[in-house]
């Protein structure tokens, strides 16, 4: 269960409580989630990510997904990024393209 | 050395990482503990996935060497040939929205490990990483 995630939508912005991995096993079962909001005026993508302490590559497309396939070119903003999942994205260049917000 | 054996291992990736992480070598690594399970995780997801297309019964075989200075891990299945170095890397100079969404796992690999080695010798494809270990915590 600590793997889980949470999907909410409020108007155009989707927010994402992620658990504590994101993994081969749990990032496509979130792909498939927000495959459900393509195309759905999303402007923003909010990823929580308070208690994700592990990232795979997998859990990389998920992020690179909702940048391109949800439609729109939304925002992508991950909230409470420890810094070894920084270091995963710095590594694969895609630290530019996210919001990064400590609350 | 520490040798596993798994087969057959169509949807056990999970298992299979486990039991490599759970190894005395794997489980007393300190600082680079995480980087070794992403490395991981991405060489046994690319065997179980692709190197057995037609077989259900397809086995990977792991090798676990350290020692004060260094673990090595090698990874030997007998599925189809195919060198994951001689994959386009991904280019992650352009565009988000440009880029290609696949290869980022053996990119990972080759960028964070000290040395990654591709054979393909007996009808097997032999891929060796090593990872160089500053004993921190």
């Amino acid at each position: 269960m600590e793997n889980q995630f949470e999907v909410k939508q409020d108007g155009a912005i989707l927010s994402i409580v992620l658990g504590n991995e994101l993994t081969t096993v749990n990032a496509p079962q979130l792909m498939d989630e927000l495959n459900k909001y393509r195309d759905k005026g999303i402007e923003k993508v909010v990823f929580d990510a308070s208690k994700l302490t592990y990232i795979a590559s997998s859990g990389v497309r998920v992020i690179v997904f909702a940048k391109q396939k949800l439609g729109g070119d939304p925002v992508i903003e991950f909230v409470n990024c420890q810094k070894d999942i920084y270091d995963i994205f710095e590594l694969i260049g895609v630290q530019d393209y996210i919001e990064f917000v400590e609350k | 050395m520490r040798q596993l054996h798994f087969q057959p291992i169509a949807g056990k990736t999970p298992d299979i990482l486990d039991a490599i992480l759970r190894t005395p070598e794997v489980a007393s690594i300190g600082r680079e503990a995480k980087i070794i399970r992403l490395v991981c995780e991405e060489l046994v997801v690319n065997v179980v996935d692709y190197a057995y297309p037609d077989c259900e019964d397809g086995y990977l075989d792991v090798n676990i060497d350290k020692d004060d200075k260094a673990i090595t891990i090698q990874l030997k299945d007998g599925g189809v040939p195919f060198n994951p170095l001689e994959r386009e890397m991904p280019d992650t100079t352009i565009p988000l929205k440009e880029r290609r969404i696949g290869g980022l796992g053996i990119f990972i690999t080759i960028k964070k490990m000290d040395d990654v080695k591709y054979e393909y010798v007996n009808n097997e494809n032999v891929l060796t990483i090593k990872k160089n270990l500053s004993n921190e915590e």
